[in-house]
């Protein structure tokens, strides 16, 4: 009768955190990945010219749509 | 798969120098080669004089150096030193800005100009040049600095010189000048540093030290062939190949090269006709060519082109950096060939000639 005990201590609402909490931290985790090199080459391209900064910038931040669908797929579990 | 594959080389390099920081340098790369000097300019530089061009030129990237040196310098000294000095610093800058096994490749690629700026030092010892004009030639665009360098180029003597230079890695061979055989001394340089290139590259295990070879072997392979003709036009036999050509071409192996050297000059341009060099020769080889001109700019003009569309090719790796240095070379070298010559009244068609654009 523990393993019965067992499956009812799991809360489906703590389960739903976790996977929420996975949805947003691992995608943070992709578009960091993403994101470095493109940063790195941003500032690169920026420092011979200074007028780039906004076709930079933008480009950095085109990876942090995943994170938006991370952070999409949370709000919709929880 | 590209992460793992990064992640794997980065564990084996972080050993010895770190890893490399391709995103940045390449992208700061290119748009320091957006700030070349476009292909129109030329001509347009063709129809000013000298002080024009002079104030041209301090207007472009080349404002800093051209400012600073306008104190001690004028005319055509002012835009050689201005020259020199840019190259230096921007290929120190690349050096510097650079990292791990990237940043390795770019410094044993650059000690050709270690090399240029010794024999510049030993020849003007040779030939008694004032120190203001072996100062003039002098490039700092390797690990030497032009500090450095003019505390040697004042020594008295060519021993001082080489006794200065005795923690570097060309003492081996400078402890065999003698004063006379200066020639003997400078092929045995210039094959140090290909010797010392083929050891960085090793055999070449990751991508980027596959493509730095295949385009350092294609470059000794144009050598080789302006090598080549200017032996057969100078009618210099086959007695002192060895000494003159280099060996490890990408097409061209030195056993082939054995071969051609003796054949007669028809036969000599039909055995050229396999290797892929033809496209840039084609037209301008005949048995009765007299100038060599148009050959070696048509040569170098492929050797530029071939770095460029591999730097397409190859987006992130040393490619475009090699690019970015080759152009820039050529850049410097083609405002260089205008100025002396309006200098000197050469006629504008003998100095277009001279142009690779």
């Amino acid at each position: 009768m523990v393993g019965e005990e067992a499956i009812t201590m799991m809360d489906p609402a703590g389960l739903k955190a976790i996977g929420a909490g996975l949805a947003v931290g691992l995608a943070g985790l992709g578009s960091g990945l993403a994101e470095k090199d493109i940063g790195a080459a941003a500032v690169g391209a920026m420092a011979e010219n200074e007028a780039l900064f906004g076709k930079g910038l933008i480009l950095t931040v085109i990876p942090e749509t995943i994170v938006i669908f991370g952070l999409v797929v949370a709000l919709l579990i929880s | 798969m590209r992460l793992f594959q990064k992640l794997r080389r980065k564990g084996s390099a972080a050993a010895s120098s770190g890893s490399s920081n391709y995103a940045y340098v390449t992208a700061r790369v290119r748009a320091m080669k957006s700030n070349l000097l476009p292909k129109e300019t030329y001509s347009r530089l063709m129809n000013m004089d000298l002080d024009e061009i002079t104030r041209f030129i301090g207007e472009t990237q080349y404002k800093q150096d051209v400012d600073e040196l306008a104190r001690k310098f004028e005319g055509v000294d002012l835009i050689e030193h201005a020259l020199n000095r840019n190259l230096a610093v921007t290929f120190s800058k690349l050096i510097d800005i650079s990292e791990g096994e990237l940043n390795y490749l770019i410094t044993e690629y650059l000690k050709n100009y270690d090399i240029w700026d010794i024999k510049t030092i030993l020849r003007g010892k040779y030939y008694n040049a004032t120190l203001e004009e072996i100062k003039d030639n002098l490039v700092s665009a390797g690990q030497f600095k032009y500090n450095f360098l003019s505390e040697i180029a004042e020594k008295e003597s060519y021993e001082q010189v080489i006794d200065a230079l005795s923690n570097t890695d060309y003492y081996p061979i400078l402890m065999n000048y003698d004063g006379t055989n200066l020639p003997d001394i400078e092929n045995q340089l210039d094959k140090l540093y290909y010797q010392r290139l083929f050891n960085a590259i090793g055999s070449p295990k990751s991508s980027d030290s596959k493509l730095f070879s295949k385009l350092i072997r294609t470059e000794i392979d144009i050598k080789n062939i302006k090598t080549m003709f200017r032996m057969k036009k100078e009618g210099v036999e086959d007695g002192e190949l060895e000494d003159l050509v280099l060996d490890g071409g990408l097409r061209l192996s030195l056993k082939e090269i054995n071969k051609m050297v003796p054949l007669p000059f028809a036969d000599f341009i039909n055995s050229l006709e396999k290797y892929p060099y033809w496209e840039a020769m084609s037209d301008l080889v005949n048995p009765e060519m007299e100038s060599l001109v148009d050959l070696e700019t048509s040569l170098t003009k492929y050797s530029i082109k071939s770095a460029a569309s591999f730097s397409h090719e190859y987006p992130l790796s040393i490619v475009p950096i090699m690019d970015y240095m080759i152009s820039k070379k050529n850049e410097v070298s083609n405002l260089r060939i205008i100025t002396r010559g309006k200098a000197v009244n050469l006629d504008d068609e003998i100095i277009r000639n001279q142009l690779v654009i």
